[in-house]
């Protein structure tokens, strides 16, 4: 039986707020196999980014366990959470997050220079990861410079610097126009192809779409789970 | 550490403008920082110099209670004969200060006359002119360059002193030749001095005692130097106060110059107060403008201890760099703040209250130091705490 790249086993969290507990989950499982390709879609507030936090370890459940390749993510330190994000996630954000100082070029090696890659394995890597999504022309641009798309294909890069075996993606084409955002989308299908796993939090159902499993969420639950026969 | 740092470098070289304020405050509060530990201690060694320079090292005096003038010493000759023959002893030279003026002179300015033996070693370094002969006749005087200036004289001029010391119905008016133009110990820039032999000054103010103010003392090194002298004369005379270059020293630092090293340390601590909060409050500002790519670097994979240390590099080179730059600027700075306090009146000209020592910019590079540390503390704490996920959620709502 293959190991799951990431499973969440019955997990909850509950966020306490001055006006009382807000359960943002309730029991949630939900496990992801390499190379798979899963949606999240439900209405806003349903849990769908506190569940992709839990899956991508930067936060912890209130109850339930977290497993990575099989280990669980709770019995490790800070340090080794984030070295296990280091090396074995990648992430996507709506806002990008790109560091403003740093070009294309800088904001791709630098996860990889946190990983302790030689100068000669980055260069490789990241002229690979800039032709891949697209960008080697841009290289040197720095993100102000930089369309919201161009932004969106070079934290694709940034988050795949490590090889990560799961990426998760948090409405990755939420701040994009439609035609930008299908070139994004285009560009998830061919990393998965490639065998990458993906996680993609959505509203979009045409973003869904593309996945090979849709996960329904509703009130900090799974309500339902559609896989698409073929891709 | 070392891809922290590099990290940092690279930030600040891409936000030149957040670079320069922040360098540019560290550099102007560190310059002050600097001048103030300069001045901390400055008076200080600059006295120990001048009194080593003097050649003497130990200084006899009749009261504990007064360092300069106090009461005479008596019986001089005989104490001298005495400490000559201790093996501990170099030398010894009898000071005597009186008070005279310049007869027949419009100028009613009054000079200080010491009063020594011309056969010792003297305490002036001579520029023009001989060593003065004790037998000479008149009596030879020796002038700083502001009494030759002021009074227009110049080696064999001949000068007639009145005395302002001793017994009023005493003094007798003292025909002297000058010997020669010389630069005193502890002169100030406007101050009249003048020497000339003990028997001279005795009869300038009417004197028949055996007196000095002051004896000052040549140890013999081979014979435990200025420590051992010290003590010999002591033993032989109980009621005598014999201090050591280093004891004047300490006595100085712990009761006249006390005043200079406190004021120092308020404003330094003040200086370096504004410091840190310059640099804290440009990290804090830069932290909260980029928690949104913070929490990103945290979820891509970065320690808390990198986006500490991260935080810690910036401070270290904001404070490093302006610490550099304020050593040259405080040492220019240094110089014309000692121009200003060195033309007060009454300072010896060669007294200096800036003083460039090791061990001033050995704790100024280590304020700089615990400064860089502490001004990082709070941001730092910031990033440490920094909640990845709600912040990329709050972020995003925002």
């Amino acid at each position: 039986m293959t190991v799951p790249v990431v499973a969440a086993n019955a997990v909850s969290r509950t966020f306490v707020m001055p006006a009382g507990a807000v359960h943002a989950l309730r029991g949630v499982s939900l496990s992801v196999q390499p190379g798979e390709y899963v949606s999240v879609v439900g209405p806003s507030g349903c849990g769908k980014s506190t569940l992709l936090h839990l899956l991508g370890c930067i936060d912890v459940p209130t109850a339930g366990s977290v497993l990575v390749d099989d280990i669980d993510v709770s019995t490790l330190s800070d340090s080794a959470r984030s070295a296990l994000r280091l090396r074995r996630i990648g992430f996507v954000f709506q806002r990008f997050f790109l560091l403003p100082m740093l070009s294309a070029w800088e904001n791709v090696e630098l996860p990889q220079a946190e990983a302790g890659v030689s100068r000669a394995e980055r260069r490789q890597r990241t002229r690979e990861l800039l032709e891949y999504v697209g960008l080697s022309a841009r290289a040197s641009h720095r993100p102000a410079e930089l369309s919201g798309g161009e932004m969106q294909r070079v934290a694709i890069a940034r988050a795949l610097a490590n090889r990560p075996g799961l990426l998760l993606a948090d409405e990755p084409t939420g701040e994009l126009d439609q035609a930008t955002g299908a070139q994004i989308v285009s560009l998830f299908d061919r990393l998965n192809a490639d065998g990458t796993a993906l996680v993609v939090v959505t509203h979009d159902p045409e973003v869904a779409a593309r996945a090979s499993r849709s996960v329904r969420m509703r009130d900090g639950e799974i309500v339902e789970e559609t896989t698409r026969p073929c891709c | 550490m070392r891809r922290a740092l590099a990290f940092a470098w690279l930030r600040l070289r891409r936000e030149p403008g957040r670079m320069l304020l922040g360098v540019i405050g560290v550099t102007a509060i560190g310059a002050l920082l600097f001048d103030m530990l300069l001045l901390s201690n400055g008076l200080l060694v600059s006295f120990r110099e001048r009194l080593d320079r003097s050649g003497f090292d130990v200084r006899v005096i009749a009261s504990e209670s007064a360092v300069i003038a106090g009461p005479p010493i008596d019986h001089v000759s005989a104490k001298l004969t005495e400490l000559g023959r201790k093996p501990s002893i170099a030398a010894v030279q009898r000071v005597r200060v009186a008070s005279a003026d310049v007869a027949d002179h419009p100028s009613t300015r009054h000079l200080a006359v010491a009063g020594v033996d011309l056969g010792a070693p003297v305490p002036w370094t001579l520029l023009e002119g001989a060593p003065p002969n004790a037998q000479a006749s008149p009596a030879p005087l020796v002038i700083n360059r502001n009494f030759a200036r002021t009074f227009h004289l110049t080696v064999g001029s001949p000068v007639v002193l009145n005395g302002r010391c001793g017994d009023a119905s005493r003094p007798l008016p003292l025909d002297a030749t000058v010997a020669g133009v010389a630069e005193f110990q502890n002169d100030a820039a406007d101050a009249l001095t003048a020497a000339t032999s003990s028997q001279a000054v005795a009869a300038l103010c009417g004197e028949r005692g055996d007196l000095a103010d002051m004896l000052l003392v040549q140890s013999n090194p081979a014979a435990g130097g200025p420590d051992a002298a010290a003590a010999a004369i002591r033993a032989a005379f109980p009621a005598l106060h014999a201090l050591t270059n280093e004891q004047i020293v300490e006595r100085f630092s712990r009761v006249e110059f006390s005043y200079f090293r406190q004021l120092s340390s308020v404003l330094t601590t003040v200086t370096l107060f504004f410091g840190l909060l310059l640099i804290t409050v440009l990290l804090t500002v830069s932290v909260n403008q980029q928690l949104g790519e913070i929490a990103a670097l945290r979820a891509l994979g970065l320690s808390r201890a990198r986006v500490m240390a991260g935080v810690l590099c910036e401070s270290a080179l904001f404070i490093g760099l302006g610490g550099i730059a304020a050593v040259p600027i405080g040492g220019l700075l240094s110089r014309w703040l000692d121009a200003i306090l060195r033309s007060m009146p009454g300072i010896p000209a060669d007294a200096r209250f800036f003083v460039f020592t090791l061990h001033a910019l050995e704790v100024h590079a280590a304020l700089l130091v615990i400064g860089a540390v502490l001004a990082a503390v709070y941001p730092m704490r910031l990033v440490a705490t920094l909640p990845i996920a709600a912040t990329l959620r709050r972020e995003v709502v925002s």
